[in-house]
């Protein structure tokens, strides 16, 4: 994003960006582009008096951060808007979670941070580590040079985006390894993230991973999202069962 | 992505929030079609109060009109609502799931709640997402009472800066803690955001 001549500083839009990257400069005001992730909030504000936020075409790899940050932008490697996966939002159709095998995801960046492509391979790869299966259809598993270790590719180091997945799954005997794994990662960041456990009720109305999060004292939100299996075809086989068929 | 999970807040003050998504799974059978059952999905929302809704590749109730919306659904939409109570939410969801739209249905809520809204509704909670809080560099992040209102945007759109512009001239009467919720709500292109919770943390951080 560019702010053009036709600025007149009124400074109207400075509150507007998520990440503080718009300043006041005599005659007009600039945004500093190492910080600017691309993500459409000034112009989409329309608080510009006189439309002096002009979106430019972006150029392998600074692309990379409206593509993880403009959630009106659809992912080429999955046709979903925003940062796009679905992960549990369709889980009862994809059946990939349940039976052993839950969902884990460090949002980078979230909430309202932002983070450079740098952190999100550290975390990356001590997931990796400990057995994350990255998801294939997510954004920052089609970045990687080496699924196995959660490598990513070097341009995209100085990067920035609002916030990027790093989407797996695990079999629920490694959450508790997940768990200590970031608590050391989490040290060496200079952002931070917010992470995310999926996991299916039992019959009973217990859920496995939630039993585990209370086991090894890891708190949780007291609200989260909750699936009503209303889409059809339902899937008939769940985490390793589907895994095995 | 995760945009309706992480809201911040205790259970009290999240108690007025029942954020619903929508969405077929792309290149599965439930995809073809599916545009037409999101409109039909957003019709009935209109039936149980909501207090916004939309389509994040559209925008929402504040920031355009219901017909846009309506228009402009496609298979890759991801259409939303936003209710203030178990009753509205349940209703929406037992006239949702009654159609038989084979379209999955998500609450975001306090897990008491969503249980009360799965029971009235006559759905069972098939999956379940926790939010293991934040990692990382904390001392990044804005002050709590600002986060409260800010992840309503799961995409982060609502900038903290806007929080604290907005929510000052509430504090000096320029502006109503009302008015100031529906420019926040305008930034959340998807119509997650909840204006009437954001109103009342608003008032409560302006004193007013």
């Amino acid at each position: 994003m560019k702010i053009t001549d036709a600025c007149i500083a009124c400074g109207k839009c400075v509150p507007y960006c998520p990440v503080g990257a718009i300043s006041v400069e005599d005659p007009i005001l600039v945004i500093n582009q190492d910080k600017c992730v691309e993500c459409g909030a000034c112009k989409r504000s329309e608080v510009c008096p006189v439309d002096a936020f002009e979106e430019e075409k972006r150029d392998w790899p600074r692309s990379v951060r409206g593509a993880f940050s403009n959630p009106l932008l659809v992912h080429k490697e999955t046709r979903v808007p925003g940062r796009g996966t679905e992960e549990m939002k369709t889980n009862d159709l994809r059946g990939l979670y349940g039976n052993g095998i839950v969902g884990f995801t460090a949002e980078m960046g979230r909430p309202g941070v932002s983070t450079d492509f740098r952190d999100v391979e550290k975390v990356a790869m001590a997931m990796a580590k400990v057995g994350l299966m990255f998801a294939p259809d997510n954004p920052v598993t089609a970045n990687m040079t080496d699924v196995k270790t959660g490598k990513l590719n070097p341009e995209l180091y100085d990067e920035r985006a609002l916030s990027a997945m790093i989407e797996g799954r695990l079999k629920i005997e490694d959450l508790p390894r997940a768990i200590e794994a970031l608590k050391e990662v989490e040290k060496e960041l200079n952002t931070v993230f917010s992470l995310d456990v999926i996991d299916m009720p039992e019959a009973d109305g217990s859920v496995p991973a939630e039993k585990v999060l209370r086991e090894i004292g890891q708190p949780f939100y007291p609200n989260g999202k909750n699936n009503f299996g209303l889409g059809r075809p339902l899937a008939t086989k769940y985490g390793k069962d589907r895994e095995e068929s | 992505m995760t945009h309706t999970l992480h809201r911040v807040g205790t259970v009290e003050n999240l108690s007025d929030d029942f954020p619903y998504l929508a969405m077929s799974a792309k290149g599965f059978p439930n995809e073809p079609g599916s545009d037409d059952k999101m409109r039909e999905i957003l019709k009935i929302a209109q039936k149980h109060n909501p207090v916004n809704y939309g389509d994040m590749r559209t925008g929402n109730e504040f920031s355009t009109d219901l017909d846009e919306i309506l228009e402009k659904v496609d298979t890759r939409s991801i259409v939303h609502a936003v209710f203030t109570n178990v009753d509205d939410a349940a209703g929406f969801a037992k006239e949702v799931a009654g159609k038989n739209f084979g379209i999955s249905l998500v609450l975001s809520a306090p897990f008491d709640l969503a249980k009360q809204v799965a029971e009235k509704a006559g759905v069972k909670v098939h999956t379940i997402e926790y939010a293991p809080g934040i990692w990382g560099k904390k001392e990044l992040l804005a002050e709590n009472w600002i986060l409260e209102i800010t992840t309503m945007c799961g995409h982060a759109m609502i900038s903290r800066y806007l929080v604290e512009d907005l929510t000052d001239r509430v504090k000096k009467g320029r502006m109503t803690a009302k008015a100031a919720a529906e420019e926040m709500a305008k930034q959340c292109c998807c119509g997650i955001f909840n204006p009437a919770r954001a109103e009342k943390l608003i008032k409560k951080q302006a004193g007013v």
